[in-house]
């Protein structure tokens, strides 16, 4: 309301900048040499003027006023001629009429194909100042990340936004991120798988020499942390020790509890390794990351958590609107919804999926497996 | 001298002028510019011993070797061709396996390329016009 | 705001429109009140435009990221001025500055134009019209820096890190003020064309406008040398790059234009050529900016680019300049010639200085346009690049610069070149000496080096000598000649103090280029090495958290002669992470008028590390020549007796030998 106001102001003020000339007294048409004489009287009185406040020696202005009485005589000799003024009133009326229009007419016209009246500024500082609740998963990271950029030793503040980095695919960040975690907070095995993922993830999935060092902190720190397990298994993969990997595999799932959200990727992971061992090539198994989301949004306030996965999961679903063929982004979605607790927003996102990747699919069966195990049925 | 004469004569040192000086620029440009090529282009062209030109194409991965102190030497590759190019100095800041380069210097007696000035690419959107329009034309350009 | 700046970008380019039309038709019927439109509209014009690029600058400054252009060039934690500039750090909001300069400028003929003549002050505004017209029309359709972005991203990718310098608040604006200056001529030229006839008004504006142009330019190509040489890290001043080029033409006619707006000033003469030169200079303005625009060039220092802007501004460059000088071959023929002069006098040199000057500029032109054509008929790829400038370009400085002493000491009319030589010997014994002594006590061999400086000295010299003569030194008790000294009009201060500029740029770029010293080198910490006489040592690298960037900064001490820490010089590497991009932050010491400069490597494996290191003598007297210049031509400037160009006393007593002939 207050653009299309100001907008309104500066139109008329534009407008008022032709009108006004127009409406004008009309002096009358000069000749060029009268012209001329002007210019040579203004300059006859700056001079005065200057020799007058001592800006010009009196010699100086002595000749200088010599020449332009010079040049003054000497536009008598120049030729006079000068195009007649007889153009019709109605001519002129026309042309100022269509020029006062045209400011008007040419500025909305223009900006209305331009422009975007309805979009408001968005200065940064206001949009980290609104409520936490509107803001996006972006906008929650930026906030954390000044404050760490005043406050760079505040380890909690890393540690909440390590995984979130992880999450958004910014691994070197990540790595950074944990780092600085386990130096201001300690070692703990968490802390040090998450480094030792993250380290894995920057490095395109390749466990490095230096990942499992951090892993294998992590164990010391806790024998059965899972996160670290699956991943040194997955390095024994990528050795070519798949026999080795897959009984790491079988006596992690003999060992973690029924509930555990790792269960899934380490069958999935234990089912591919025993195809590639009867010689089937498959593409390998990502783990499922939402263990780190929530281990990430666990030390956050109780709204900001809501907010940042509600946040996530609404991406997450978009992403998958706009493109469909992604078994492991339904699986994650599933997955999400059901710890949210929002159980029939999980049924209609696992119709949607089956739907989208086709029920006789090797993908859909996959999705519908998956979604068995969590307890969830198609057909429900 | 006359007027006229007077006028002739000014008229004509300027056009001797103007022609002296069209001749130094036309010669200049026949002397001093340097020609670009890619590795492919050197098959055919022949270049006097000590020729000035401008070799420009990607530095092939994993040709950089760094040598004693500050000698530099890397390959510049066109997918086709490949010109080893030796350097002393500073690289520049964006100067990388797989990018866009353009050396200027020429062919020392033993076939390697002695390079006196490196010129990568300015910043993440920018690659050399010449290599890029050398690449397109040999289709093995990557729009990313 | 934003949209307020958007609909204010609009609105000045609707209001560019009237202006481009009602003057002019008003102006060839004779009616005032259509006349009269062109002066509130021109400041109506900038306002909207000022109003638009503070639209422009406040999303900058609030990190608007709802704004594309913002988004792609901006960064949360710049620091405020990096904030800022970045406004016109960028093709869209560098393209709003050229048009808020051209409204600007605009509008102060509007303001102080009141006693132009009527047509002709209607003519002018039209003219200017046109060319906002164009700019604002290139702006809106290819280069609008109004775009938004929704939904806006949280952070933006940050202004490319090499234009992160206090260089780029100077050096653009600067640059800007100086091609866009040179519009004001172009329209009273053209204005003058369409009128037919050549008016006084055009004679008295032209000069001022000239000179306060060529100040900003040369202030904007001496800035734009500097940052290119401390950013860039290479250690070098000038290219020869096609964008260097670009600005380096038009400073070129603008030079030879003030020159024979002088002439006409004074004498009336050479009205025809000077018409011609305003209208060359700013075409060259315009190539300059289609050059850098519009991506046919690649160079060291070009933003990126896109090639439907090229095609635009091929066209606004066809139109107008094509367009002019159809309009001048149309129109010169009825144009009243001036007056008369023998070819030696102080008309007579300024010819030639012209010539010479013109002639340079069409060299570089066509070193620089030529691979172009080359390529687009024979497909054949070439670079030239400095042998080719070097070669063409000062062969035919060296004749101008040995000129350069000669021509303030000529009289009009009919000068005495042999008197004028006379009085230069003391300048001329001097330069003599300075090639002896570089020759004998410097390098034996350096032949060329010391003729250089022995022209450096030269043009020093006969600037002073030009001053010594004028206020009587030597031939006239002290006193007097000091009150003489201090009544001499601002003009023959003006010219002096620009002509010694010149001579110092000269005498930087001999010595920098001639008598520099570099070492290239792999250095571990402790490690000392010695350059130019000097010896450096390297304390080792030490990281460094900057707002948006990481550091490694080398820190170098140069040790005094008594083995004791002198200097600190911080050499360092910056990592900018939005871009992910490196830069080199050359270390800079200036002693006296010479530096010592340090350029970082790579580390090496083992722990060293590259270093290049240049010990360059008097090379800051190449930028300093530069402000001198600056200084020359705004004492100029403020010389009252400019407003009316009438010529300073004849002498009193020409038989005198010993005296100046003229002013």
């Amino acid at each position: 309301m207050v653009f299309w106001f100001i907008a309104a102001l500066l139109t008329l003020a534009a407008s008022l900048a032709v009108l006004m000339p127009l409406a004008g007294r009309s002096k009358s048409d000069s000749s060029g040499d009268a012209h001329d004489l002007e210019v040579y009287r203004d300059q006859l009185a700056e001079l005065d003027r200057d020799a007058a406040r001592g800006l010009i020696q009196p010699a100086d202005a002595e000749q200088a006023r010599a020449e332009i009485a010079r040049r003054i005589i000497r536009l008598g000799g120049e030729d006079k001629q000068r195009r007649g003024s007889g153009s019709s009133a109605s001519v002129t009326r026309t042309l100022g009429v269509a020029a006062v229009l045209a400011v008007p007419l040419i500025s909305w016209g223009l900006y209305g194909v331009l422009g975007s009246p309805d979009i408001p500024s968005q200065p940064l500082r206001e949009r980290l100042a609104q409520s936490p609740a509107d803001s996006s998963v972006d906008e929650l990271i930026a906030r954390a990340e000044a404050h760490l950029a005043a406050n760079p030793q505040d380890g909690r503040g890393w540690e909440v936004l390590a995984p979130v980095y992880l999450r958004m695919g910014r691994y070197d960040q990540a790595v950074t991120a944990y780092r600085n975690a386990i130096r201001l907070q300690g070692s703990t095995a968490e802390r040090e798988a998450g480094l030792g993922e993250a380290i894995t993830d920057a490095g395109d999935g390749m466990v490095s020499a230096e990942a499992q060092q951090a892993f294998e902190r992590a164990l010391r720190l806790e024998k059965d942390q899972p996160k670290a397990r699956f991943y040194l298994a997955t390095a024994l993969v990528q050795d070519g020790k798949i026999q080795e990997a897959a009984s790491a595999w079988e006596a992690m799932l003999a060992s973690l509890p029924a509930d555990s959200a790792w269960r899934s990727p380490t069958q999935a992971a234990l089912a591919e390794t025993r195809k590639r061992m009867t010689g089937t090539p498959t593409a390998e198994v990502a783990p499922g990351p939402t263990k780190q989301d929530m281990d990430a949004a666990a030390s956050m306030s109780p709204e900001d958590r809501k907010a940042m996965i509600e946040t996530m999961v609404a991406k997450l679903d978009e992403k998958l609107r706009q493109n469909p063929h992604d078994v492991e982004g339904w699986q994650r979605l599933l997955r999400s919804f059901l710890v949210l607790g929002k159980n029939d927003e999980a049924h209609a996102a696992l119709k949607r999926g089956i739907e989208a990747l086709g029920a006789t699919t090797e993908d859909g069966k996959k999705l519908a497996d998956f979604a068995a195990t969590l307890g969830l049925s198609a057909t429900e | 001298m006359t007027r006229k004469q007077k006028r002739l004569s000014v008229i004509g040192v300027g056009a001797a002028f103007l022609i002296a000086a069209t001749a130094l620029t036309f010669y200049a440009l026949g002397q001093k510019a340097s020609y670009f090529f890619m590795p492919a282009d050197l098959q055919t062209v022949t270049l006097q011993p000590g020729q000035r030109i401008r070799l420009g194409g990607l530095v092939e991965k994993g040709s950089i070797i760094r040598g004693q102190g500050t000698q530099v030497s890397f390959s510049v590759t066109d997918h086709e061709k490949s010109v080893k190019v030796t350097y002393t100095g500073i690289l520049p800041d964006l100067f990388r396996e797989d990018q866009g380069v353009i050396t200027e210097g020429s062919f020392g007696a033993d076939g390697v390329f002695v390079a006196d000035s490196v010129l990568a690419k300015h910043d993440e959107n920018y690659m050399p016009k010449e290599v890029a329009d050398g690449l397109k034309a040999k289709g093995v350009w990557q729009e990313n | 705001m934003v949209e307020i700046g958007h609909f204010a970008l609009v609105l000045a380019f609707a209001l560019s429109l009237v202006q481009s039309v009602v003057p002019l038709f008003g102006a060839r019927t004779g009616n005032e009140r259509l006349m009269a439109v062109g002066g509130p509209v021109a400041v109506t014009g900038f306002a909207l435009t000022a109003l638009s690029f503070m639209a422009l600058a406040t999303s900058y400054l609030q990190s608007d990221f709802s704004v594309a252009n913002v988004w792609e060039n901006s960064h949360s934690l710049q620091p405020m001025l990096y904030k800022f500039t970045g406004t016109w750090g960028n093709h869209e909001g560098s393209m709003l500055l050229w048009v808020l300069i051209l409204t600007f400028f605009g509008a102060l003929v509007a303001a102080f134009g009141a006693n132009l003549p009527a047509t002709l002050r209607a003519n002018v505004l039209a003219v200017q019209g046109w060319i906002g017209a164009a700019f604002f029309l290139f702006i809106l359709t290819t280069s609008n820096p109004f775009t938004r972005l929704i939904p806006a991203p949280i952070e933006g990718r940050d202004l490319n890190p090499i234009l992160q310098d206090i260089g780029l608040a100077i050096h653009p604006p600067l640059l800007y003020l100086g091609y866009v200056g040179f519009s004001v001529c172009f329209s009273f030229a053209v204005a003058a064309l369409i009128d037919g006839k050549i008016d006084a008004a055009w004679a008295r504006w032209v000069r001022p406008w000239t000179l306060a142009a060529w100040v900003f330019l040369t202030g904007g190509i001496a800035m734009g040398s500097y940052w290119a040489y401390y950013e860039l890290g290479w250690g070098g001043f000038w290219f020869w790059d096609p964008v260097e080029n670009a600005s380096f033409m038009p400073w070129l006619a603008g030079t030879a234009l003030l020159h024979s707006a002088i002439v006409m000033e004074k004498r009336s003469a050479l009205k025809i050529w000077t018409l011609l030169l305003a209208i060359l200079t700013f075409s060259l303005s315009l190539l300059g900016t289609f050059l850098v625009r519009s991506g046919v060039l690649t160079s060291v220092h070009a933003f990126a680019t896109d090639p439907s802007r090229g095609i635009f501004i091929l066209c606004i460059l066809t139109l107008f300049i094509g367009g002019a000088l159809a309009l001048f071959a149309l129109r010169a023929g009825s144009l009243t010639a001036g007056g008369i002069f023998q070819p030696i006098s102080r008309e007579g040199s300024l010819v030639l200085n012209n010539l010479f000057l013109t002639t340079a500029a069409a060299t570089v032109l066509i070193g620089t346009l030529y691979p172009l054509l080359l390529e687009a008929m024979t497909g054949d790829k070439i670079s030239v690049g400095a042998p080719f400038f070097n070669l063409t370009f000062g062969a035919l400085m060296v004749p101008v610069l040995l000129l350069v002493p000669f021509g303030p000491l000529l009289a009009w009319k009919r000068g005495d070149i042999f008197a004028a030589a006379q009085r230069l010997m003391v300048a001329f014994g001097g330069a003599l000496l300075a090639v002896l002594v570089t020759v004998l006590f410097i390098d034996k061999t350096a032949v060329f080096t010391a003729l250089g400086i022995g022209m450096a000295v030269w043009l020093v010299l006969g600037a002073l000598t030009d001053l010594a003569l004028k206020s009587g030194i030597g031939n006239v008790p002290l006193k007097t000649a000091i009150s003489r000294f201090v009544g001499l009009p601002g003009s023959v201060f003006g010219t002096a103090i620009a002509h010694f500029g010149l001579g110092l740029t000269l005498l930087g770029i001999v010595s920098a280029v001639s008598f520099e010293s570099e070492r290239i080198l792999t250095m571990r910490p402790g490690d000392t090495t010695e350059v130019g006489g000097r010896v450096v040592r390297f304390d080792g690298l030490h990281p460094f958290q900057g707002p948006n960037f990481t550091e490694d900064r080398g820190r170098f001490v140069l040790v005094g002669p008594d083995g004791k820490d002198k200097l600190e010089v911080i050499s360092s590497k910056r990592f900018f992470p939005a871009r992910r991009m490196p830069t080199t932050e050359a270390g800079i010491k200036t002693l006296g008028f010479s530096q010592l400069y340090v350029s970082l490597g790579d580390e090496q494996a083992d722990g060293t590390v590259v270093v290049r290191m240049w010990w360059k003598p008097l090379v800051t007297l190449i930028w300093f020549g530069g402000l001198v210049m600056m200084v020359g031509g705004t004492v100029s400037l403020t010389d009252r007796r400019l407003r009316v160009g009438a010529p300073a006393r004849r002498a009193a007593r020409p038989a005198d030998k010993t005296r100046p002939v003229t002013s």
